[in-house]
Formats: structure tokens, sequence, C-alpha cells
């Protein structure tokens, strides 16, 4: 089932070389810097701003429908963002790493090595995100402090801190990446026991050490490899692979962790917000999700929180105790809650897929003009500024998005269904939870 | 290893340097000798900038741009036509002036109640003899008409007054009614109180008098002139004052809020038969009352202003 | 799988196919004129959803009250433009069932790509397959329940 890449000589020295990662790298940090920008000099106009429209339009498409789906932390792997702070980290770019470190080099504390904070950090942007999806100067200013914040912990604290326990779209791409067919993994273990210096996790001569702060030797799940292919780089018995492998995989090793449980409730009950918010025709919710600081605000923010962090864990939490009581479970309610809650992981990420298919349709004209005239600024660069706007293949989206959806139910149940049958507890009215917020988030976007 | 280091520094250096100052670099030899202006809505800040300088002869060279809605630019008084000003795009204009003064330029698509208060001036500078429209004091002050006390009608039909109805009488009319002077000065229900007394209409009955009234007020006008009256009025006017006259435009409640008043209801004979054209002008061209009326002054020509002074009298006149 | 579970599953695919593709009764209504007067500010229509009959001809008076909005119809590809103070018309045939977004189509100002409303022509036909749909595959998981897992080959 599993096919490793790295046996083919030109993928592997594709991954092992530095420099096609690097030249990567470099485009993308240059789009980054070109879209924070354009969100401060260009127009203030959303639709019409590089920043904006590269942002949220043509990556959140990309990385949404195809980056997360098929290559897990694929993004990850050429997101520019901890390049300047690794910089300044290791004092190099491409050179090994100085036997001392540079500057304070800190342990990440232990109570935080969780992804709690990643869960606050989306959930604080999916509050704002009305205003930071709308308007360039708030996206730039957002973007900014996430290069910033991502040097100063690389400043402070050893590896890429702001990466694994910060950056709120790492969460999300790490619990999605569990689905994802490809992965990164060891051959084989026994050379990892064997191995003394284990120059993957510590670095040496030809790389740095994990800076996911991982041991490959140890994966058994792709939520916190971040695809940087250092270990491939660094292992001396060539013993990393990086596989394509069935879609779910790393689903059927049920999850033990409250905060892994909670980013998949936060992802879930944000797609079906914004399903209802932003595509929805109930204006005055739009109004007030847009109104920062006011109290119709503050009561969407109620709402918001409620159902993400109440309701919808609630109910879930009701289903579960069903089923523990259907089959007179004896497994401690948390356990049962967190090992269920990875079998919603697949539906939440094709709630993600479905709301997004239909914002990024509707606006994907915006690219054109916004590729000509990044800034607003009166350009044409490509000739493409006059396209107009107009939605694309709106006759295919109701039919696709119903795809998506019933192939999540179906993804989502099938996974319940093995957890169910490793804790010993009825998955049906799991399933049951899950047919529900299918038909509700239908209800939203049909 | 060295090499591809110092490589890949002078890149990521170098490279971002020259990612960062392009555009800028662009830019500033792309707008030089053209003036930029944005714009935004009223409560916003309006214009920016609010005051461009120019010369007669020289083309001044705007490049227009939205912040947030969709707005128009045109200058007041003149005979170019409006643009659109569309959010993030630019639309360029190229204008001159004969003679110096200062004219207006304002927003031609309604962005709000405050809309109309989006408005900038040109400064044009030369040695031309300034224009003479803006000396001649208009037909309100020179008649001394008081615009800010209400002018009820002292008169008022029982039907709506009919021109065809008052053209069969026309033969009897004194020519003195129809002189332009005596139109503009005179609001319909005085005019009415004149025919009333008039023996050479002693035999006419009280609508076909009004009919004569409706008649004279046709007479001052041309079917184009009310044509371009409607225009201006859909588009300066409705969105307070209402498509149908009625005063309950999109914006009244706020005009109410605004100023304690809703905007004058032209379907109400006791107010607007009340009325002469050189009153409604001087309304038009001077705003104020205290009712949030904008002052139209420094956008309309003399003709546009008399246009629509035609055309609201037919919301009282057949 | 077992026989017998094949033979369940071309079940639930034939099944999957009726809820996708029968074709529905069809409630004949005689097409009549219908006007909805819609109020457009930013960022929202009022009412936001208009239903209407196959067939029906509509006319939608827009009206902004605010600023400058437009009035899209995703599929029907049609579209108006309403300034505050002059009501705009459009006019055209409910010729397509199904439930459409309509959408602003004049960038009125942050929310603007997000200002939709919905126009439902006849019944909701694709809700309620989609729905039809998700309790079938639902259903199936439940009773195509996974045979015990083999031993893991490695």
């Amino acid at each position: 089932m599993r096919s490793d890449l790295t046996r083919f000589p030109f993928v592997k020295s594709l991954l092992k070389n530095r420099w096609p990662q690097f030249l990567v790298w470099f485009v993308m940090l240059a789009g980054f810097l070109f879209a924070i920008l354009s969100g401060f000099f260009g127009t203030p106009v959303g639709n019409r701003n590089f920043g904006i429209v590269f942002v949220w339009i043509a990556w959140w498409a990309v990385l949404i429908l195809v980056a997360v789906p098929f290559f897990g932390r694929g993004w990850c792997s050429v997101c520019p963002i901890p390049l300047p702070g690794e910089w300044l980290q290791r004092g190099a770019i491409m050179n090994p790493p100085g036997k001392k470190p540079r500057w304070f080099n800190l342990r990440w504390p232990n109570k935080l090595r969780n992804i709690w904070l990643q869960n606050l950090t989306f959930t604080l942007v999916a509050l704002f995100s009305s205003v930071i999806l709308t308007t360039p100067k708030v996206t730039s200013i957002v973007l900014a402090a996430m290069l910033f914040l991502a040097i100063g912990m690389s400043i402070v604290f050893e590896r890429r801190t702001f990466c694994r326990y910060l950056c709120p779209v790492g969460g999300f791409i790490g619990l999605y990446a569990q689905a994802a067919p490809m992965e990164l993994r060891v051959k084989n273990k026994q050379v990892c026991l064997a191995c003394k210096d284990k120059p993957c996790y510590n670095g040496s001569e030809a790389g740095y050490g994990c800076p996911w702060d991982v041991f490959p030797g140890g994966l058994t799940k792709n939520t916190y490899c971040g695809l940087c292919m250092e270990c491939l780089r660094t292992c001396p018995y060539d013993n990393i692979s990086v596989n394509t492998r069935p879609f779910s995989a790393d689903l059927s090793k049920p999850s033990g962790r409250m905060d892994e449980a909670f980013k998949a409730f936060i992802m879930l009950g944000a797609a079906m917000i914004y399903a209802g918010v932003l595509l929805g025709p109930w204006g005055k919710i739009k109004l007030a999700a847009y109104s920062v600081g006011s109290l119709s605000w503050f009561g969407y923010t109620a709402v918001f929180l409620a159902f993400i962090f109440g309701l919808l864990p609630a109910l879930f939490l009701g289903a579960v105790g069903i089923g523990k009581v259907l089959t007179k479970s004896t497994l401690a309610l948390k356990q049962s809650f967190t090992a269920f809650a990875t079998a919603i992981v697949p539906l939440g990420l094709m709630f993600w897929v479905a709301f997004s298919l239909s914002f990024v349709l509707t606006n994907a004209a915006y690219i054109f003009s916004s590729l000509s005239d990044p800034f607003g600024w009166g350009w044409d660069l490509f000739g493409t500024a006059a396209i107009s706007w107009q939605p694309y293949l709106t006759s295919l989206l109701l039919p696709l998005q119903t795809g998506v959806l019933v192939g999540g139910l179906l993804w989502t149940a099938r996974t319940t269904q093995k957890v169910g049958s490793k804790v010993n507890i009825s998955p049906i009215p799991v399933i049951i939870f899950s047919t529900v917020v299918t038909l509700t988030m239908l209800g939203l976007l049909l | 290893m060295k090499n591809s280091e110092q490589l890949s520094r002078l890149l990521i250096t170098v490279g971002l340097l020259i990612v960062i100052a392009l555009p800028f670099v662009a830019r500033s030899v792309d707008t030089q000798d053209i003036v930029e202006v944005h714009a935004r809505m009223a409560e916003s800040g309006g214009w920016m900038p609010g005051t461009i300088q120019a010369q007669t002869g020289i083309p001044l060279y705007l490049r227009l741009t939205s912040d947030d809605v969709m707005h128009g630019f045109a200058i007041g008084q003149s005979d170019n036509p409006a643009v659109d000003v569309l959010p993030g795009k630019i639309t360029e204009v190229t204008v001159a002036f004969d003679k110096p003064g200062t004219y207006t330029y304002y927003c031609t698509r309604w962005c709000g109640p405050n809309h109309w208060r989006m408005r900038g001036t040109i400064e044009v500078t030369g040695n031309e003899m300034p224009s003479s429209q803006a000396i001649n004091p208009p037909l309100y002050i020179k008649l001394n008409l008081d615009i800010d006390t209400p002018h009820l009608a002292s008169a008022t039909p029982a039907v709506i007054p009919d021109a065809q109805r008052g053209a069969i009488f026309s033969a009897l009319l004194p020519d003195s009614y129809l002189l332009p002077d005596y139109y503009l000065s005179h609001s319909p229900a005085q005019v009415y109180l004149d025919v009333q007394v008039d023996p050479a209409l002693a035999t006419l009955s009280n609508s076909d008098l009004w009919g004569l009234v409706a008649y004279i007020w046709q007479s001052n006008t041309t079917p184009e002139g009310l044509t371009e009256g409607q225009r201006l009025f859909a588009q300066n006017c409705a969105a307070c004052h209402g498509e149908t006259g009625n005063g309950d435009g999109v914006f009244s409640a706020d005009i109410n809020a605004l100023a304690g008043k809703y905007p004058a209801n032209f379907s109400d004979p006791a107010s607007l038969l009340g009325a002469g054209p050189a009153l409604l002008q001087g309304k038009i061209l001077r705003g104020g009352m205290g009712t949030g009326m904008p002052s139209w002054g420094p956008i309309f020509t003399n003709q546009q202003t008399w246009d629509l002074v035609s055309y609201l009298y037919t919301f009282q006149f057949k | 799988m077992s026989k017998k579970q094949w033979f369940f599953a071309i079940f639930v695919v034939l099944a999957g196919m009726v809820i996708v593709f029968a074709p529905l009764p069809v409630h004949a209504t005689a097409p009549t004129q219908r006007t909805f007067r819609v109020e457009a500010s930013q960022y929202t229509y009022s009412p936001a959803i208009l239903k209407v009959n196959p067939g029906d001809i509509i006319s939608i008076e827009l009206i902004s009250t605010d600023v400058v909005h437009g009035l899209y119809v995703d599929e029907y590809g049609i579209s108006v433009t309403a300034d505050p103070g002059q009501t705009a018309r459009l006019t055209f045939t409910a010729d397509k069932p199904g439930s459409f977004r309509f959408r602003c189509n004049v960038t009125c100002g942050a929310l603007h790509p997000f200002m939709i409303g919905k126009l439902q022509v006849g019944p909701n036909t694709w809700l309620w397959r989609a729905s039809g749909l998700t309790v079938l595959a639902a259903l199936a998981i439940l009773i195509l329940r996974p045979s015990p897992p083999k031993a893991q080959v490695t």
C-alpha cells in the first residue's frame, strides 16, 4: 500500500538538495513580503488588493483544496515564515549549524507542549476573520505579526516553536495531515534504535536537527512532522522515506489528546459558522461579525464560542456517552471522547473543502485583476487587469459540494467504526451525530 | 557549501530588496505630472486631496480611484461628462480650464446620506478674465426673495391643473402673463390669484384658470428641458426627495435624524404652488434652510437649475 | 467482502443513483408575474430569500438605501445596478429550477463579496437529493459494517 518516493533518485536528490527548496522558499518569501506591502501601500479595497486576493483566495484555495488533502503538511515544507528567523537562529541558511547555539536556545515550556495555543490563535483569527479577510491593512498586520513572532521565537527558543506551537494555520494542517496520502517515516525502526548520535534530532555536518522537535524514528502520525526534509539530509543510514500511502492512514490510531480533539471541533464548527455567516443570506449576522467591538459582535462571539466549544463537543460527548451505555463500555469518558474525535477529522476537512469551493469559485476572478494590478495603482502587467468579476462554475458547485460532504460523511463514518471496534464502543450514535451535522452543513450551503 | 551559503544569502537579500523596491520605483516614475485623487465616503474624509491647483491652458491629469465604494467624478458647471470612480480601479481624466477661478468637483454617484458633502475645489490661476457666471447675482437675490420662510400657497386647485385644458383658453390670456420675467418671479398660486381677478378671464371656471396657470408654466419650458430636469432630479434629488417627489427618498429618515425635518414633499400643492421659479432656483442654488439641503450653485449650470425647476412643477401640473 | 455485502453495496449505489437522478413529479403551476421589492444596503438584501415557481416572470425592483449596489443572479448570469434614489428593475423568466445565490456585483465596501441572497425557483431539489444521499450513506455504512480486521502483514 505504501510506496517510497525516495527510491527514485531524481525525487530523492530534489528533496535532499537544499537548493530546490530554497528557491521555492525564496519565491514564497518574495510573494509573502509583496502581499504585506500591497496591504499597507496598495488600495484599501480588498477585492482589488494583491495581499487579500492572493492570500485568502489563491493561497487558501491551493492550501485547502490541494495541499492539505493530498500533501498534508506539504505547505509547511515551503512556508516562508520560519526562514528569516531560522537564518538568525542558525547563523546560516545552507551551512551546517555551529557547535554552540547563537542565541538563548531555550526549550519550549513543558506545559505548552501541546496545541492549545494553536487552538487559541486559530480561534482568535476566526473570530476576527470578517475583518482580516476583507481589509488589506489588517491582513498585512497579521502576516507581518506572524513573521516577526516567528523571528522573535527563533531567537528565544530552540527549533521552530512558532510553527509547532503557535501558528494558527499549522495547527489545523497538522490535524488534517493525518488524512493525507503522504507521509515521512523511517524505513526500519531497528536502525534508529541502533543509531547512537541521532543526527536527525541533534543535527550534524549534513544538516539541522529536526526543526519540529520530532524524533523521526518515533513517527507514527503526520501531525507534527513539518516535511522540512532535514532528516532526509542528516540520516547517515539513508533510513528516511517519503511515502505515498492510503488516505486517512493515521486515523486508525485514535488520538488520546484533548487538545487535538478540540482542534477537530474548532475546525468543524468554524467551517459551519463560516458557511452560514459568510455565504448565507443573513446580513445582520454578517454585520455583527464585521463590527468588531460592538455589542452585536460580542453577541456573535458568544454564539461562536458557545457553538464551537460548547454545543458541538457537548452533543458529541452525548453521542459518545450513549455509545458507551449501549456497549456497556468501561473506558473513561475522556478517552472515549478523544478517540472518537479523531474520527471527525475527515468530516471537518471535507466541510472546509465544501465551504472553500463556493468561496473560491465565486471570487477567483479577482485573481486575474489583482495579478496585473496588485496595488490597485492602475497597472496592467499581464493584460488581465480589466477582467471583470464573475462567479465561475457555479453550476458544478452544488453537485460538487454534495459529493464532498457525502464523501466526508462516508469517510468519517468508516473511521468512526474503526475507532469503535478499537475501543469497543458502539459507533452508531457518533455516526448519527456526524449525519446530523452534515445535513446542517448541506442546509447552510445549498 | 561555503559558496552556496553566500549565494543564498545574496539572493535572499538582494532579491528581496528588489521585490520591495521595484513597485515603488515604478510608481514614482509612473505618477509624474499626475494628480492622484482618492475618493472616500464623506464620513471617511471625502476627496483626498480636497484642493487641487491648476493653471489655465495647461491640461490637468487626474488619476481617480475609490478607496471604498463606487463614486463618480465631475466638475461643476462644466460640460465634461461625469466619470465613474471605481473601488480599487483607476480612472484617468484630463481636464483643461480656459478661465481662472475656483471650480468645484463633486461625487456623482450616491454614496450615503452625506454623498453631497463629497466635494473638492480646483483652484485655477491664469491671466485670462475670470468666468462671468459667478459674478451675476442669482434672481432670488435681485428679487429680494426670502427663501428661508415657509411659502404656503394661498390658493390650491381641487384637481391637478391640466395645461392642455389651459391651452384651450390661451387665446384669452393677455400676453403679459407669458413674459418670462412674470413667470419667474411669481408662484403658481400668485398667478392664479392674478388670473382670477383678470376681467379678460372672468368667464372661466376655477379648474380652467388653474389650467391656464399650468399652461403658462408649460409654455416657459421645453420637452428637452423637462427631460434634462427629470434626469437631474433622478440623479441628484430623488435619493432624499423620493422618486415620485413625495419627500420619502431612501435617505429621508437620515435627513430627518440629522436636521429634524423631512425633505420637501413636492406632491404637497400647498408648499410647491406657493413657490415661484426664482424662489425654487434660490433654494437649489444656495441650499441650507436648516433642512440639510445641499447647495447646488457650484454644481449646476444656470440652464440646468431652470430645467430642474421646470421639472419640479410637473409634480403638480399635468 | 462477502457476496452478500457486494450485493448490498451495489444496491446502495443504485439507490444513490435513484436519489440523485430520479425525475421528480413536476407541480405544474401556471406561470405568474411576480414583483419583488428588494432593498439593498451594506451588506444585505431585504428580503434576501426569494421563492418563485419555475416559469414565473420575475421582476426585481432593486432599491439601494446607502451606496451603489448590484444584483447578479448565479447561473442566470443576469445583473442590474441600482443607485440610491433610482429604482432599478431586473425582469427575467425563472426558467431554471433550483436554488441560486444572487450577489452584489458592484464593490460596496469590505463585506461586498459576502453580500448574498437566495433565489429559489421551485422546491430546493438539490437539498432534498443531497440530504437523501447523506442519510443513505450513513445507513449504508451502518449496515455494511467493516469485516473484522485481517492480520496485518508487514
